[in-house]
């Protein structure tokens, strides 16, 4: 599993599983690339999501053609699960799946502070356990046909995976209170579920059942062929009494050509079947299709048991045998008689591995074994008698081929944690791992300790934490499934919420759903410094791409004054800096974009502030009242008063202005108004020596005609205010004479020329 | 009497069927017989970098409907929106146009009958779009698709005759639309980043004819509009579904008065049922206001929405949101079957679709 190898050091000086490591080759990783050619020039490797690595392959630059890009971006998914018992597909749906299930059972747990062994908190947990198991199921229930085939002993089912028969393990073992009492009966059902699975590495009952089944069509008379006893005997030592039943009544003997003849032998094959179909069994439920009689206390069963055990041993010793001529038939049904009756040797010849054997054994030498009559959980479960008669019958059937659902299952009888954990990981995955604490967890205060203790050797965090970890990491490197890794992330204490972030940062951001799905996770985990720092990568990425307005709408969202700073220096060289310039009609979306109230706007402001200008201004060339004249004359001021307001707009505003400036009915700006645009004035003439100014396109006269208005103007105002305070300097009413006498000729002319002497005069 | 077959259970049935693939954008298919229905699918596998569109065939008189393949065509991008228009020559084929993250307009016009995709024809990349189309809408009779993207440009394309497209505006990416619908033949409103809404008509060039500038939400939050619908019959109004799980509807013949149905401008808490992003909406035709008798033109119809936080629920104006579906995923987009309203479908995040069918 990837990720384990970090801490292979402790995992091997436990090394109660032997866990092995695919070090040793070297994996080759092809990169998919579509649009580049070799000869490469460059490769830059980096994380991307997950296990996932970004390769950014960038071609040599004389080769790269015009019209191709010169380079490509490729993600690398390492992983060392290949193929594998279940496709990709299908691990996503049981991925998603189990979010829902996980995420309740963790609120759950954090909601109840109370004794794990609550009776609440056992139903959560079963509804967690129930959950996840209609997960790993078949999704299609196998269709029955209407009639069935007499012939048809074994049901033809859908090949379940692993999964689900080991998640029924830990759930029978760990967390099923009900099914404590009646653990043989359960391990039994579980191997007529799951004995297929065996079937692929070592003869089992299921593969000789499966056989049989094929012959069975063609054999004629079957209680002739050897094959039939051995069938029968297997299925009844493992329990599958309905299978028995259904086998025994294809007897020849049935038939109605026979029945007259073979009236004993037709006899003692239904006296048997009719045996095992009441034999005694300890459980609480029975399935309608199952055989045998059910009883839910252990003193009611042993009384039935005897009583069952009384009838065989009357017919095994019965006379009736002596008269049946068919050999075969006699022997085989002695034979069942002497399963029934728990005959150790028979039971081991007709099984065929330990598994097998040990259900037979529960059900014919020890039928009495219960784990623990009460109804509640006790741990150490006390299986220490269930793991000797499992060693026994490990010795009678040696494994040859360790099946991962035999490790488990020794794990679990062992009742060490260590190894079941072990197994779930090496064998299962980390997702089996990971939702499978939890059900150990439930109810064991010893595995708890395990699981929670924090060591050091994985950097301070849990068993737990490392598994939902690795599984988080796992979920991170797919593209449909790493949103629903924050889930598993945010339930690690220690180092969750720093590989969340890690995550989101890793997100590509070019996709705006990822984007918004990114940051609606740091909204439900309270992440805001994250979502904010997304939100400017996402600015700065569109406006990269020349997509302005988004790059605006998401650094304005992130609050980056500075970056909008910057983003609004670059933005206005491309303004129209004319009231007439048709052009700045597009800018008006991107106005809209940065709203009324006062958000944050940075030195894009200035843009309101100057369409408001425009407007007014328009409204002005239309010839209309003093007041709006006023009004534009004042947001001109406050437009130049700004800081904000960039220095290659200051010429064009106040060329725009003229007409304010030269306003007939009397001067709009007054002294100190005036000698601030001069100021202005003066400054961008200091400013034009510097290197980097960029000049405005307009008339070259403009900045003339500009200080000829205003010089105009400040004559204007320092009369008008002269007026009023007496006393004014004999020197300035001098120059204001030359002004006043000039200035019809300036407005008439209006950007015409004007001696340069005069000017230098007036400044 | 009792011959009459029991009527159907009054209550919502919800059948999800997982795709084993990401479902991008998906819509029904115009109805050709009675026994059965078809959807249509965009899909993305991430494994192979491979979308395609697909029809399934599914039939509704089962008591548990299945779905099947019936046809699969490979997309050169992934599918941003998915727009189908009926044919009104060929019932069995309609027209189906699907904007890609790569900036092109594909056309397909599917073959109910002969079950088979066909590809039609796809829209000049040069100069078109640059980046993703974000959205695209078909216009009543299948001749005009309007296409907006994140470049801020919006063009028509012209099905009939040329099949080339015109430029109606461009903003050289000073905004960023992010979803069209067409309101008549000569007009459309266009979604945009910030939570604009414009009005355009093409018989006057230059520019939108009316903005939608109000201040939905306080200034609490700015959002993107992510989906526009447009009533056949009140053509003068415009249902937006967007960020913070706001829907607003705006009269352009009173544009100074949205009306709030969702979203947290919306005042009440009883209306915050959805707090992320609106991914669609639609009027739904299927829900008759208790109220509509004697309710004027003002009122806005009931509106289906589906939502990041994975609520399919309808709303309507000063109603309590009905609920159809709450799941722990993203519902991405739906579709009400047009000739069927009772019948929805709507595709999950967790790669799965769902249908519903309501009382």
């Amino acid at each position: 599993m990837p990720g384990v190898t970090s801490d292979s050091g402790e995992f091997n000086s436990l090394s109660i599983v032997p866990h092995s490591f695919d070090t040793q080759a070297p994996k080759v990783y092809p990169l998919h690339i579509h649009s580049v050619t070799p000869p490469l020039a460059r490769l830059s490797i980096s994380w991307a999501r997950g296990n996932a690595l970004r390769v950014c392959v960038l071609q040599s630059e004389d080769t790269v053609q015009d019209e191709k890009p010169g380079g490509e971006v490729v993600e690398v998914k390492l992983t060392n699960v290949e193929g594998g018992e279940i496709p990709d597909a299908q691990w996503r749906r049981i991925a998603y799946g189990s979010v829902a299930p996980f995420a309740l059972l963790q609120s759950r747990k954090n909601s109840i502070d109370t004794s794990h062994y609550d009776k609440d908190w056992w139903e959560h947990v079963m509804e967690y356990i129930r959950e996840i198991n209609s997960l790993l199921g078949n999704s299609k229930p196998s269709v029955s046909s209407m009639i069935e085939d007499p012939k048809t002993v074994l049901k033809k089912i859908e090949e379940p995976t692993s999964l689900k028969p080991a998640w029924e393990l830990m759930e029978m073992f760990y967390a099923d209170r009900q099914s404590q009492t009646w653990i043989p009966e359960r391990l039994l059902d579980w191997l007529a579920d799951f004995d297929c699975l065996f079937s692929a590495t070592q003869p089992t009952v299921h593969a000789k059942l499966v056989a049989f089944q094929e012959e069975l069509v063609t054999i004629q008379a079957v209680e002739n062929d050897p094959e039939y006893w051995e069938v029968l005997s297997s299925a009844l030592a493992v329990g599958w009494l309905d299978v028995v039943v259904k086998l025994l009544r294809l007897h020849g003997s049935y038939l109605f050509d026979q029945l007259g003849t073979r009236e004993i032998e037709n006899g003692l094959v239904e006296a048997v079947a009719l045996l095992i179909s009441q034999m005694p069994r300890l459980r609480l439920v029975l399935p309608t299709e199952k055989l045998g009689e059910c009883y839910n206390t252990k003193p009611e069963f042993m009384k039935a048991w005897e009583k069952w055990r009384g009838q065989i041993t009357k017919l095994d010793c019965s006379a009736f045998w002596l008269q049946c001529d068919h050999q075969q038939t006699r022997v085989g049904l002695k034979n069942m008689l002497q399963i029934m009756l728990g005959n150790a040797n028979v039971l081991s010849r007709v099984t065929y591995h330990w598994i097998e054997l040990y259900i037979s054994h529960f059900l014919y030498i020890r039928p009495f074994t219960v784990v623990s009559a009460t109804f509640i959980i006790q741990f150490p479960l006390g299986l220490e008698s269930m793991y000797s008669l499992a060693q026994k019958c490990m010795h009678l059937k040696p494994i040859s081929n360790r099946h991962k659902l035999m490790g488990l299952l020794i794990g679990i009888l062992e009742e060490n944690t260590e190894v079941v954990l072990a197994e779930c990981s090496r064998s299962f995955g980390p997702w089996m791992i990971t939702h499978a604490i939890e059900l150990l967890t439930a109810g064991s205060t010893q595995a708890e300790i395990l699981l929670h203790e924090e060591r050091s050797k994985i950097g301070g965090i849990c068993m737990e934490e490392l598994h939902r970890l690795i599984y988080a990491q796992i979920l991170s490197s797919h593209a449909f499934t790493w949103n629903i890794a924050p889930i598993y992330l945010t339930s690690c204490m220690k180092q969750g919420l720093g590989l969340l972030e890690n995550l989101l940062y890793k997100q590509p951001v070019q996709y705006h759903q990822v984007l918004l799905k990114s940051i609606e996770i740091c909204r439900l985990n309270g992440l805001d410094d994250v979502s904010c720092n997304m939100m400017k990568i996402a600015g700065v990425h569109y406006w990269k791409h020349g997509k302005k307005g988004s790059a605006v709408f998401w650094l304005q969202q992130a609050r980056d004054e500075v970056r909008l700073n910057r983003i609004a220096k670059q933005l206005y060289n491309f303004v129209g800096k004319s009231v007439s310039d048709e052009s700045f009609k597009q800018w008006e979306g991107m106005i809209e974009l940065l709203g009324t109230e006062s958000k944050t706007a940075g030195g894009l402001e200035f843009l309101k502030k100057y369409r408001d200008f425009r407007r007014s201004l328009q409204q002005v060339q239309e010839g209309i009242t003093i007041d709006d004249a006023r009004k534009a004359a004042e947001a001109l001021i406050s437009l130049m008063r700004n800081p904000s307001t960039p220095q290659q707009f200051w010429l064009p505003l106040l060329y725009d202005s003229l007409k304010l400036l030269n306003w007939k009915e009397g001067p709009l700006l007054n002294v100190s108004q005036t000698n601030l645009l001069l100021n202005k004035l003066q400054e961008l003439s200091l400013a034009r020596l510097l290197p980097g100014f960029v000049d405005a396109e307009l008339p070259p006269e403009a900045l003339k005609s500009v200080r000829l208005a205003l010089a105009t103007n400040l004559g204007r105002a320092i009369l008008e205010e002269g007026l009023n305070p007496p006393g004014s300097s004999r020197l300035k009413e001098d120059f204001l004479c030359g002004i006043s006498h000039d200035s019809p000729h300036a407005r008439s002319s209006k950007g015409g020329t004007v001696e340069p002497s005069r000017m230098g005069f007036i400044l | 009497m009792a011959l009459i077959p029991s009527p159907k259970p009054y209550s919502l049935q919800i059948h999800k069927l997982p795709q084993y693939t990401y479902i991008d954008a998906l819509r029904w298919l115009p109805h050709i017989s009675t026994f059965t229905r078809h959807i249509l699918l965009a899909t993305y596998d991430a494994d192979s970098s491979t979308s395609s569109l697909q029809t399934l065939i599914s039939s509704p008189s089962q008591t548990i409907p299945s779905v099947a393949l019936q046809a699969s065509v490979s997309a050169p991008s992934r599918i941003a929106s998915l727009k189908v228009s009926p044919s009104q020559l060929a019932p069995s084929k309609p027209l189906i146009a699907a904007a890609t993250f790569s900036g092109s307009v594909l056309f397909y016009s599917a073959d109910l009958i002969n079950e088979s995709l066909n590809f039609e024809f796809s829209v000049p990349d040069k100069g078109f779009h640059s980046g993703a189309v974000s959205g695209i809408d078909l216009s009543e009779n299948g001749s005009e698709c309007v296409s907006v993207g994140e470049d801020g440009r919006v063009n028509l394309v012209s099905l009939s005759g040329k099949r080339d497209f015109r430029r109606v505006f461009d903003s050289s990416g000073l905004v960023s639309y992010s979803s069209v619908k067409w309101a008549s033949p000569v007009e459309f409103v266009t979604g945009a980043f910030g939570f604009g809404l414009h009005w355009w008509d093409q018989r006057k060039a230059g520019g939108p004819v009316a903005l939608f500038k109000n201040n939905w939400t306080g200034g609490i939050a700015s959002g993107i509009v992510h989906s526009i619908d447009i009533h056949p019959s009140r053509k003068h109004t415009c249902l937006a579904g967007g960020s913070s799980g706001i829907v607003v509807a705006w009269d352009i013949r009173w544009p100074k008065q949205p009306v709030m149905l969702s979203g947290v401008g919306a005042g009440d808490a009883a209306n915050s049922l959805v707090e992320s992003d609106i991914w669609e909406v639609q009027y739904d035709n299927y829900t008759h206001s208790s109220k509509i008798i004697n309710s004027s033109s003002s009122r806005v119809l009931p509106a289906m929405i589906c939502s990041e936080d994975g609520i399919l629920a309808v709303i309507e104006q000063g109603e309590e949101p009905v609920e159809l579906l709450a799941e722990p995923c993203a519902i991405n987009s739906f579709d009400i079957d047009r000739q069927n309203p009772s019948d929805v479908i709507c595709s999950l995040e967790w790669e799965s679709i769902a249908i519903l069918t309501r009382p």
